[in-house]
């Protein structure tokens, strides 16, 4: 198998293609992840503040994530009034599961800030907005980071759907493979996936270690 | 006047009907340590809440320096008023120097000025410079404590609320914390108003204490000594507890209390004659009593009882005689070291004279 998948990138023209493809991959996978993360905060914060908003909200974004990725893939270009084969299409539905994904872990984390640090910091004269993105945010950073990492891992895999719709980054991989009933491409695919996931995974992380070193274990109260 | 925090005719009523403050009017005077003290339940927190406006009244009106509280916006009120909280409510993603920054940042002060005002701030509490890169999560609750008030006091509010700030350390470390908060009163002089359900906290830190009953009304406001000895009623009598007769000695000076020499022998060196010794080390300090030798016995050193520090009030004397195996006192200088004993009946002959003075 390695031996064919090797021969299969001897091919200039197909290593050229399957870079391209893991470019497009990264990029239809980051970009929503970041749009999913700067709508899920204020979201998130708007629940747990207002008591009659978090039961919808909540359970909105459950429903959202349980419609199938290829449905709302292929229902965007009506929603939106894009062509079929925009990248908005698939940018705007993984967006939408990264949110879903997203504003419950926000919510908790909000939750499980000390009622005493909230309190200490408005008796010092913080007030609310800045107070939580001085104290509050950074405080739920660490529960926040795992529910990002499953949504990177969730996006970097609903990527792929897109291809049934021309646009999946290494997805389009699998398609080809199938079409020509060749196995090569779609192995390389799914290593590739995987490969970026984990990469992906490292690198929040990381993140995450350095932008939390009062929260770390050892380092807790 | 100016630094004044006066209650006038303050209730507070929660949504749900629970009157939590009932027609409170109260002067924690300036420059005095005012102590709010009662069951749960009873309001304290709620009435200090609302000196920094995190609980709004629903009638009457609360002044600090002369000046109505609800005349300024909430955020600007608060960062002129110290406070701390149980627990210390500290940030731990931000470090110890850069949690006690946090009021001069707000009022505008230079990342370098407010950090260089925050290093005297520790040190002024008594917390050693290393530990000013730390996090929160890496002090003891002690030292937490000691960095609540230090970031209380960094902007230097001329007002000082406390709520509980003690309650969750331990009863050694919370004893220090309290003599630390004396020191640090003896030396800045704050407004304070100081919450604690503890009664024998209120009467050591308070210049004035108010015992509030359930349903926050004010059962009695006075010095501790008149609560002690003239409890206005059945409640605050219960409250200020069985031990108030000896709880009140806390109040009385034992001038011209005598003390007596004391026999005394290095530690792990044999009594020199009959009767009690008590064992001291190098620098004089007690370590224990040697028991009279009896027939066929080794001779042991036993515990000694608590200490009564020189000039001490005679609640220290009396506990020291009695809590003593050999009935003497052990009475000790400032730096621990053996001045020397008390008896209990000369400590309740001096009790009668005072008495007597006061009659």
């Amino acid at each position: 198998m390695l031996e064919e998948i090797l021969r299969y990138l001897s091919s200039p023209s197909n290593r050229e293609k399957v870079l391209d493809l893991l470019g497009e991959h990264v990029v239809l996978a980051v970009v929503p992840l970041l749009l999913g993360l700067a709508v899920a905060v204020p979201l998130g914060w708007a629940a747990q503040r207002v008591r009659w908003l978090r039961a919808p909200v909540l359970g909105s974004a459950s429903v959202l994530y349980t419609v199938p990725a290829l449905a709302l893939f292929v229902l965007m270009p009506s929603v939106l009034g894009t062509r079929i084969l925009d990248g908005a299409n698939v940018v705007v539905a993984l967006a939408l599961y990264t949110v879903a994904l997203l504003v419950r872990p926000v919510v908790d984390a909000l939750d499980a800030v000390p009622g005493h640090v909230v309190a200490a910091a408005t008796a010092m004269g913080y007030r609310p907005a800045r107070r939580f993105v001085a104290v509050e945010l950074p405080m739920a950073v660490p529960v926040l980071a795992a529910g990002v990492r499953v949504a990177s891992v969730s996006n970097i895999s609903l990527v792929s759907v897109g291809a049934f719709i021309g646009l999946g980054g290494l997805g389009q991989l699998f398609t080809e493979g199938f079409q020509v009933r060749y196995l090569a491409p779609i192995v390389l695919g799914i290593v590739a996936t995987l490969l970026l996931a984990l990469v992906m995974d490292l690198l929040l992380v990381g993140l995450r270690w350095v932008s939390t070193p009062g929260l770390r274990a050892g380092a807790q109260a | 006047m100016q630094r004044l925090i006066e209650f006038r005719g303050v209730t507070k009523r929660f949504d749900d009907g629970t009157v939590a403050v009932a027609q409170l009017d109260l002067i924690a005077a300036p420059g005095q340590i005012t102590v709010l003290v009662g069951p749960s339940g009873c309001g304290k927190t709620t009435s200090l809440r609302m000196v920094n406006r995190m609980v709004e009244p629903t009638s009457g009106t609360l002044l600090v320096g002369g000046q109505d509280v609800r005349s300024r916006p909430p955020a600007e009120l608060r960062r002129g008023i110290g406070y701390v909280i149980q627990q210390a409510g500290l940030f731990p993603h931000r470090t110890v120097l850069d949690n006690v920054a946090t009021v001069p940042l707000l009022t505008g002060a230079t990342r370098r000025a407010a950090r260089a005002r925050a290093s005297e701030l520790l040190e002024l509490v008594g917390l050693p410079s290393e530990l000013a890169r730390r996090y929160p999560g890496q002090l003891s609750g002690g030292q937490q404590q000691r960095v609540g008030v230090a970031r209380a006091l960094a902007a230097d509010p001329p007002v000082l609320l406390m709520d509980e700030p003690f309650s969750a350390v331990d009863p050694v470390v919370r004893e220090g914390l309290q003599d630390e908060l004396l020191r640090l009163q003896g030396e800045l002089g704050k407004t304070v108003l100081f919450v604690t359900h503890d009664i024998d906290e209120a009467i050591k830190l308070g210049d004035r204490v108010a015992v509030l009953r359930a349903g926050g009304v004010l059962a009695q406001f006075g010095p501790p000594q008149q609560l002690l000895a003239e409890p206005a009623d059945e409640f605050v009598a219960g409250f200020v507890g069985r031990d108030r007769g000896y709880r009140s000695l806390s109040f009385v000076s034992t001038d011209g209390l005598a003390v007596h020499e004391l026999a005394t022998v290095r530690i792990g060196a044999p009594a020199a004659g009959p009767g009690w010794w008590l064992a001291v080390d190098g620098q004089r300090r007690p370590r224990g009593w040697l028991a009279p030798p009896h027939p066929g016995g080794g001779q042991a050193v036993r515990a000694g009882g608590s200490l009564h520090r020189l000039g001490g009030p005679m609640r220290t004397a009396l506990d020291a005689a009695l809590s003593s195996p050999s009935g003497l006192g052990v009475v000790v200088d400032d730096t621990g070291a053996v001045v020397g004993g008390v008896r209990a009946e000369e400590v309740l002959a001096a009790w009668r004279r005072h008495r007597g003075n006061d009659a």
